[in-house]
């Protein structure tokens, strides 16, 4: 059985400028798959390639085995949440709903959906009067539209306020349960973190790190921070922060907190604002893009 | 999926005021001016045909040709062309469903005014090449349209690149009904527009042979491939980076 999104060693080129280089990766089905990244990673002319909006420079898409510039069978089976936009100002929530559901090639019910994304009642407004995050969550009902088996979804909950993410979320989490599968982009990377299988972190066009949370971030040394009073001394092995803080790290989380711990105790220290925890998936962007950028003569 | 995007397009173009105000009443307004005062033309050289060739390309300009470019201008600036190829739709009826509605709006107001005209006063002498001439000028203000939206980045910009096409053909339509046939007849064929509303003015007239009309089909052939060709290379469905 082929993977639901195949992409082999996709190029993207806008003039002079690489704006995805060699990316290859693939999504099995029911998986959900988080490209992250910086801004300007690429992440965006990605999923362009693979709604069949942006041409590959180089290499291959293919989603559900087809190109899927093949709009009629591919979008069938494809719910996409764009970025931003798109709407007419002009049509009501339930009228774009309707519209963009019917040309989807999927059935389903304009109220049903629109209730499921909390927009039951604005129903009859004009998407120029709905709020932004308002007009995000309609955008949300076009991607879910019908129970695609594949949804893309482009920075989801940027907008969003809390309760409306989870809303969206549970919404995701229980399309998964029935087996679709999801391709997202997004900032918040706690997000990316809670719900997806496996995470791909793009930095410079290129894929720089792939695998599940858990994959990723042991690659990095667990860190403890903490702040000390001015004039104390700080422990061996502690390095000094711009702010003036203080981090460890180490592979070796448990037992390096117990001994910092019985330093602080023996030698009378109150730790300040004392935090110990795994690397996050931004402390691993952090060193992506930093290793990159000390790296002289990378261009894209 | 054509006529369900062409039944939204028709919503958005009567609920956006000055859309449907430059697109309706004015060129209506103008024929109507035109066909009250239509005793005033039978001392033209052109006679009424002066009236139906201004009528004709004030209507297929304003309401198809203007009105198209300004559209298409919007959606693409506000993603929705974009939205739109998210779809299952084509390409080809993303683009039929966007430019169904002015094409219709036009279609119906040249029956009305042409109708009334033709109630009004002697002719048309040839309907069957009025309706072609008719046909042939609505295709040719529709490639136009296609060709210019290539180049309109936004719906504001699109005051500044319809000017030209807007202006020329009714300067034309009035220069051709003022002036006698024989005066200049190549350049006025050639230029775009000008072939059609001198068609259009035989067919009411009835004094052109059925090769002189054929001839006149030409340019205005010529003048659609070349905007096709235009559109093909320009024609972009969203906002550059």
């Amino acid at each position: 059985m082929h993977p639901v999104i195949e992409i082999d060693r996709l190029s993207v080129r806008y003039g002079g400028f690489w704006a995805v280089r060699e990316l290859s990766l693939t999504v099995a089905q029911g998986e959900l798959y988080a490209l992250l990244g910086t801004n300007g990673a690429g992440k965006t002319s990605t999923l362009e390639s693979l709604e069949g909006h942006r041409p590959a420079t180089g290499g291959s898409v293919r989603v559900f085995g087809r190109d899927p510039r093949q709009r009629r069978a591919v979008r069938r089976r494809t719910g996409i949440m764009l970025q931003n936009g798109g709407f007419s100002p002009e049509l009501s929530a339930l009228e774009s709903i309707e519209l963009f559901g019917s040309l989807s090639g999927r059935k389903d019910d304009a109220a049903r959906i629109l209730d499921v994304v909390g927009l039951g009642d604005r129903a009859r407004t004009a998407v120029a009067q709905l709020s932004g995050g308002e007009q995000r969550r309609l955008d949300f009902a076009t991607a879910v539209w019908g129970r695609p088996e594949l949804i893309i979804l482009d920075e989801p909950t940027t907008g969003l306020d809390v309760n409306a993410r989870d809303d969206l979320w549970s919404v995701v989490d229980a399309l998964r349960s029935e087996g679709t599968t999801f391709l997202l982009t997004t900032h918040y990377l706690e997000e990316a973190q809670q719900h997806a299988d496996r995470i791909g972190l793009t930095h410079g066009g290129r894929l720089r790190s792939e695998g599940t949370v858990h994959e990723i971030t042991r690659t990095l040394p667990a860190r403890i921070s903490f702040t000390l009073a001015i004039g104390a001394t700080a422990p061996s092995g502690a390095e000094r922060l711009p702010d003036g803080g203080f981090v460890i790290r180490t592979a070796q989380l448990q037992s390096e907190l117990h001994a910092l711990l019985e330093w602080a105790a023996d030698n009378r220290v109150k730790l300040q604002g004392l935090e110990a925890g795994s690397p996050r998936l931004d402390d691993v962007l952090r060193s992506i893009a930093k290793e990159e950028d000390s790296q002289p003569g990378v261009s894209r | 999926m054509t006529f369900t995007i062409a039944t939204s397009e028709l919503k958005q173009i009567i609920r956006n005021r000055s859309v449907l105000i430059s697109a309706t009443l004015i060129p209506l307004g103008t024929s109507a001016l035109l066909i009250f005062a239509r005793d005033a033309f039978r001392d033209f050289p052109a006679g009424i045909g002066f009236a139906v060739g201004s009528m004709m390309v004030s209507i297929s300009v304003l309401g198809l040709y203007v009105t198209a470019v300004t559209t298409l201008a919007a959606r693409r600036q506000t993603l929705f062309l974009k939205r739109l190829r998210s779809t299952a739709a084509g390409d080809a009826s993303i683009l039929a469903g966007l430019v169904a509605p002015p094409v219709v709006i036009s279609a119906i107001q040249l029956a009305i005014v042409l109708g009334v005209l033709a109630a009004v006063s002697d002719g048309p002498a040839d309907p069957l090449l009025l309706i072609v001439s008719g046909l042939l000028l609505l295709a040719l203000m529709l490639a136009l349209a296609l060709a210019t939206a290539g180049v309109t980045r936004s719906p504001e910009h699109a005051q500044v690149t319809t000017l030209p096409l807007t202006l020329g053909p009714i300067g034309l339509a009035m220069w051709i009904g003022l002036t006698s046939a024989d005066s200049a007849p190549i350049l006025k064929a050639l230029l775009p527009s000008g072939a059609t509303t001198q068609l259009s003015i035989n067919a009411w007239n009835g004094n052109a042979a059925l090769g002189e009309n054929l001839l006149l089909m030409l340019p205005t052939l010529g003048w659609i491939a070349a905007a096709l060709i235009i559109a093909k290379i320009t024609f972009h469905w969203e906002p550059r980076r």
